[in-house]
């Protein structure tokens, strides 16, 4: 490829731009439609999974030590879970505190609960043993329950298991929405591109017959693909961005209880990633369709 | 320059466009190619320049074999071979100049010289003050100019003409006609495609007459020989 070749076709594929403006913007908002939905449902896939995570954090093993237990041993028993595999922290609460707060949400001081409950503490000492991993909480439960010194557990058994359930579903369902979208984005994208090519395949033929070598006809289709596709990925990557940043802040200053993604580095990869995606699938696009005019 | 060989066409469709055809042009020849519509002289056309491939036999130009070459030499063989075509094949997104310098842009010219070449044949073939407008603004006569502008621009060896002369009224037809003489003179083989009779008996060139896919007549200087 000359110099001059080079020159004609930066002109040439400046130059179909211009001239098939609707087309051109077609592509591009074929692009950025795609991609704006891609966009939000990764972010989707974001927060459905991070959803899960924090739902699963809030399972705890409530681990009952057995009566009569003195403090060096019920210390002992804290250690040796807090050695066992898997086990991310393990927390005492003991009888006094447990009967504070018992107090509290009865709405009275802690003499007149042990006053009302005849002068002694009924309650027992309780480790509160959080899992490294959620999914793990049951086999776990089961290990802990079996040290002599362990009165009882409760992790809330049935809630458990459908809980996990739940975050399992959350988070097929966000990779489907995002598996789906990435596929029709892809679809739509190649359909328009194939448009674009096939409403200039005369062109193409013509050029080839003037003796217009594949790499000469190629090279302006694929800039044109490329630029089109760049475009239209950072509208998107703009819409995307600003979008979220707005339902942020939305659901955080009103729905506080949701936990909502605001990660830094998942913002630059996605909207970097949506750039990225525009260019390559225009471009990757064009070449595609290109190659079955090129061989004739 | 030309040299077929045996040289047989049967389309997709069971079409036998051409059957055995032997021929041989000679550098800086012009022949004409007269025969009845559908009698195989587009066929025979378009496998000088590589748009069709013989189904048996040998077409070689240039000292190259057609039938052999690879798909990417094929663009280097169109270089050399300027092409009017019937339905004059103008890109139409394109400006007059621009498709003609087409065929300058293709081999890498420099722009500077692409423009003043342009000019030059644009001026050539009557179409100077037509340079930026687009091919549906022209009349019919004008867009084979165009097309004859884009063929002749970069001096090729072999020039072929499918009818170049069928849309157009008598004077500028003869124009076209003083043209491709000209370029014959310069040494340029001219293979013209053709029903007009009076341009082929006041010519007086080599006839080639093509029927049901066969030569049936080859004559130096001959006439049209058909009344139509």
């Amino acid at each position: 490829m000359t110099l001059n070749s080079t020159r004609y076709i930066l002109r040439e594929t400046f130059n179909s731009m211009k001239r098939n403006p609707w087309l051109s913007m077609a592509s591009v908002l074929t692009v950025m439609v795609s991609l704006v939905i891609l966009g939000f449902s990764v972010f989707f896939l974001a927060n459905a999974s991070n959803m899960a995570k924090s739902f699963e954090s809030q399972v705890e093993i409530a681990t009952f030590v057995q009566n009569g237990t003195n403090i060096s041993e019920r210390d002992k028993l804290q250690a040796k879970i807090q050695d066992m595999p898997g086990v991310e922290s393990v927390t005492l609460v003991t009888k006094e505190q447990a009967l504070t707060d018992l107090g509290k949400t009865m709405g009275g001081s802690e003499s007149d609960i042990l006053a009302d409950l005849g002068g002694t503490n009924p309650l027992l000492d309780k480790f509160t043993v959080k899992a490294m991993n959620p999914q793990e909480v049951i086999a776990l439960a089961d290990a802990v329950k079996a040290l002599p010194e362990v009165d009882k557990v409760r992790y809330g058994s049935g809630f458990v298991d459908k809980l996990l359930k739940f975050t399992q579903w959350l988070r097929w369902i966000g990779l489907g929405v995002v598996a789906a979208f990435g596929f029709a984005a892809i679809v739509l994208i190649s359909i328009n591109v194939k448009m674009n090519v096939f409403s200039r395949r005369r062109e193409i033929q013509i050029m080839k017959l003037v003796g217009a070598s594949n790499s000469f006809v190629r090279w302006p289709f694929l800039l044109e693909g490329m630029a089109l596709g760049l475009v239209g990925g950072a509208i998107a990557a703009v819409i995307v961005g600003m979008g979220y940043n707005w339902i942020t802040i939305t659901v955080q200053s009103s729905l506080t209880f949701l936990p909502v993604v605001q990660n830094a580095t998942l913002f630059h990869q996605v909207t970097v990633g949506l750039l990225l995606a525009g260019m390559a699938m225009g471009t990757m696009g064009s070449g595609f369709s290109l190659q079955k005019f090129l061989k004739a | 320059m030309i040299h077929l060989t045996n040289v047989s066409k049967i389309y997709q469709n069971g079409a036998r466009a051409l059957i055995d055809v032997n021929l041989r042009i000679g550098k800086g020849d012009f022949v004409f190619l007269v025969g009845p519509s559908g009698a195989g002289k587009s066929t025979l056309i378009k496998l000088f320049y590589r748009d069709e491939i013989p189904t048996r036999g040998q077409v070689i130009i240039n000292g190259k074999n057609l039938v052999r070459m690879k798909e990417r030499e094929v663009p280097y063989l169109r270089r050399n071979i300027g092409v009017i075509f019937q339905d004059f094949k103008l890109m139409s997104n394109k400006t007059v100049s621009e498709n003609v310098a087409f065929a300058l842009e293709v081999i890498g010219v420099s722009s500077k010289e692409v423009k003043i070449r342009t000019r030059t044949t644009l001026e050539l073939v009557g179409l100077k003050n037509k340079e930026n407008a687009y091919p549906h603004e022209l009349s019919g006569g004008e867009q084979q100019r165009v097309c004859v502008a884009r063929a002749i621009i970069n001096n090729p060896a072999l020039l072929i003409a499918d009818e170049p002369t069928g849309n157009l009224d008598p004077e500028t037809a003869w124009g076209i006609m003083e043209l491709l003489y000209n370029i014959n003179k310069r040494g340029t083989t001219v293979v013209m495609a053709t029903h007009a009779k009076a341009i082929v008996n006041k010519m007086q060139r080599r006839v080639i007459a093509i029927e049901n896919g066969r030569v049936a007549r080859d004559e130096e200087k001959g006439g049209y020989g058909y009344d139509a």
